[in-house]
């Protein structure tokens, strides 16, 4: 695996295996801000291969992996000769309408991938949105950036879900684009957004165990949707199995669009 | 046939397409999008477009969708 050191290294590493694609097939859709953050930190690595690409990400005690390949019999072919599968614990997220994630699926399953666990998007369109309710909620501070992630890494699967690194928090809150609810003195809910444009994407809401049934949820989910009057689509990601966390989008106003995610472990994760 | 603004609209019906001009800064197209964009335009144009000019660059606004129609042969 060769390190990163520079988002063009990147995009000639994809655009290789899109040369004489026929059936291109990936995971990875690159944002350039998050993608300097991996470099700057050293998590991000490549290795190419004969009609396909793979990256490496750095998170926590596991490398998470992002394919770029010409079709799924390269990918399956290379997936198959990689040795580092020997070695590595690897996490890789599957994503797509339900076709598309089967056609990938031969390409894991046969060197040892295992499903972990399976996501799927919710869309929310403009509507209107009753006042906020319960606690106070505003913007996270810079000295809530430990206690936020302690939330998020107590509450949230860190192989199924993407979960930030502290420095990718601290950005956020100085970017604000976390919501806080406390209650003496302490967190007891977030709301992590990423918003372009007219489209924001939720990407955790959580309530600390000892403030559940309080209505935090609802204060600072209903924040986010009033600072975001002028957004037309909301989307996030949410565990397929997690009925609980599904019926409170459905309040909101959430549906599934048919995008899935299946994330896969490898045998030394799964074993 | 449709016309770009036609497919995009039935994409993604809660955006106005012709009042912007950068879809990807403006957050009316994301990368699965444009995943599904190709396969509209290649299902009604009758084109195959390449893997190498599937970048958000291609499908910033109605030009340039417009204009990787005419690379790939053909007329919009």
């Amino acid at each position: 695996m060769t390190p990163i050191q520079t988002p063009g290294q990147v995009f000639d590493a994809v655009q290789r295996a899109k040369g004489g694609a026929t059936a291109f097939c990936t995971n990875f859709f690159p944002v350039e801000s998050k993608l300097r953050g991996w470099i700057n930190h050293g998590e991000l690595f490549a290795e190419l291969r004969d009609g396909a690409t793979f990256f490496f990400r750095k998170d926590r005690d596991f490398l998470r992996l992002y394919f770029c390949a010409a079709d799924a019999v390269a990918l399956q072919r290379e997936i198959a000769a990689w040795t580092g599968l020997q070695t590595e614990r690897v996490i890789t997220d599957l994503v797509g309408d339900e076709s598309a994630v089967n056609k990938m699926l031969p390409a894991f399953e046969p060197a040892g991938f295992r499903r972990h666990t399976q996501l799927q998007r919710l869309v929310r369109m403009r509507r209107p949105e009753s006042a906020t309710d319960g606690l106070p909620v505003g913007f996270a501070e810079k000295a809530d950036g430990q206690a936020v992630l302690g939330l998020i890494e107590n509450i949230f699967d860190r192989y199924g879900e993407q979960l930030p690194m502290l420095y990718e928090i601290e950005a956020a809150i100085e970017s604000r684009q976390i919501l806080a609810a406390r209650s003496d003195g302490q967190l007891a809910g977030l709301l992590f957004f990423e918003t372009q444009g007219l489209a924001s994407t939720v990407r955790f809401w959580a309530v600390a165990e000892k403030f559940r049934a309080l209505k935090v949820g609802s204060a600072v989910m209903r924040q986010y949707l009033k600072i975001h009057d002028a957004v037309r689509r909301f989307t996030l990601w949410v565990n397929a199995g997690n009925d609980n966390a599904i019926q409170k989008y459905r309040h909101f106003g959430y549906a599934p669009d048919g995008l899935i995610d299946h994330v896969l472990a490898s045998r030394l994760i799964s074993a | 046939m449709k016309s770009v603004i036609e497919i995009l609209t039935e994409i993604r019906p809660e955006f106005d397409f012709t009042a912007s001009s950068d879809f990807i800064a403006d957050g009316m197209l994301d990368s699965f999008d444009m995943v599904t964009l190709v396969s509209a335009l290649d299902k009604n144009w009758g084109v195959s477009i390449p893997g190498t000019d599937i970048v958000p660059e291609n499908f910033q606004n109605v030009q340039t969708i417009e204009a990787l129609l005419r690379k790939s042969g053909t007329k919009p």
